[in-house]
């Protein structure tokens, strides 16, 4: 199976146990206290979950597009945009390398 | 005995929940898709199931990659409501049915189907999105819901959830409580949550997917997992799902109501089919 299809990753394996301790920390967010505590210093929530500088400083400048390339789980990516309150059309178009009026004012297929 | 007395195909997505929690149903750009429910509603009254055995997928709410199942099944005799990051919304547990939830554990693992055995399973949209649609929240009807990992591959073909519909017949026929079953597929239909083509949808295949369904549902079981993410996205093969929902209803199904609206990100699809 291709590794990209339709200008997307496909969530394998190997990206998995690439992106899991990033993944790891951002299913910790569903629960309201776990929210509050990352709410409150970001990269000491992160670090003590194992989460690496560079996954840090993807998260702290909400670069969704390098998040995912790192492995990131898009659902995953949505609990971080929970948290942080970013929803998925700005998540999206920012993964898709652009703005969300560029992508709102895009008419695409797949 | 029990029986299945038909099927639901539907697409499920948070912002149909977040649309009817604020009450959006006769806003414009939200009563294509609940007007769409309505006539699936009705139909529900009308030939009063006992139970609904819901085939879908967890969006990593209840499960996480430290060990993520490709199949699972409820047992319980609740299933609670997962926090999927923006806190929960304001909906009772869902019912259970765990003396026929365990009977379908048996009987999978008679035909070499082997769920993992959950008796705790918070359910998200998956199940919570449409089910609102569909009934009463004061949940009358249990559920029992079969989750299928559609979200890291390797995830099961096409194929092996063609025949799961099979096998979950086969295990209502032999359940020996007269029960009225409806079995539904959720997932899809078409979106694509990231990447360059973020966004985008496929109508065209959207409606091919439901024509086919109903009338040669084989033929689509054949195509292989990266066709299905071709045409319909990464997230959006999700949509094999309604293949076991088909599988369930055996050869001949008399199509009672169809809608398909894509307001959003995603093509929403609704197709109630009678045995």
């Amino acid at each position: 199976m291709d590794d990209v299809i339709s200008g997307a990753y496909v969530f394998t394996g190997e990206r998995s146990a690439r992106g899991y301790a990033l993944n790891k920390m951002a299913n910790t967010l569903s629960s309201p206290e776990n929210r509050t505590r990352f709410q409150a210093d970001e990269a000491g929530y992160m670090r003590g979950l194992g989460c690496s500088d560079t996954q840090i400083d993807l998260v702290q400048r909400r670069d969704w597009k390098g998040m995912l390339e790192s492995g990131a789980s898009i659902y995953l990516l949505l609990k971080i945009g929970a948290a942080v309150g970013v929803a998925l059309p700005k998540i999206g178009a920012h993964t898709a390398g652009m703005t969300l009026a560029e992508h709102n004012a895009r008419k695409g297929q797949l | 005995m029990a029986t299945v007395i038909g099927g639901i195909g539907t697409s499920h997505a948070p912002t149909i929940g977040v649309a009817w929690d604020r009450g959006q149903q006769k806003e414009p750009l939200w009563a294509p898709l609940f007007d769409g429910y309505v006539p699936a509603r009705q139909w529900l009254d009308e030939v009063r199931p006992d139970l609904f055995l819901i085939v879908y997928n967890d969006h990593v709410n209840q499960f996480f990659f430290d060990a993520y199942p490709t199949f699972a099944l409820g047992v319980g005799a609740t299933h609670s409501q997962a926090d999927e990051g923006w806190g929960k919304r304001p909906l009772p547990d869902l019912p259970g049915d765990p003396d026929f939830a365990w009977h379908l554990a048996r009987s999978l693992v008679e035909q070499e189907f082997d769920p993992t055995i959950c008796q705790e399973m918070a359910l998200d949209h998956g199940v919570l999105s449409f089910l609102p649609l569909l009934t009463d929240t004061d949940w009358k009807v249990p559920v029992v819901p079969l989750a299928v990992n559609v979200i890291q591959h390797p995830i099961p073909t096409p194929r092996r959830l063609f025949k799961l519909g099979a096998a979950l017949r086969r295990a209502i026929e032999s359940y020996p409580k007269d029960r009225r079953i409806v079995v539904f597929g959720t997932g899809g239909l078409t979106h694509q949550l990231h990447g360059t083509k973020f966004g985008t949808k496929n109508a065209a295949w959207d409606n091919e997917f439901m024509d086919r369904l109903e009338t040669e549902p084989a033929g689509l079981s054949e195509l292989s997992t990266q066709d299905y993410m071709e045409r319909g996205g990464t997230e959006g093969v999700e949509m094999i799902m309604w293949l076991a929902m088909r599988g369930a209803l055996g050869q001949s199904v008399k199509r009672v109501h169809r809608n398909y609206t894509a307001p959003l990100t995603t093509g929403y699809g609704l197709l109630v089919l009678e045995t």
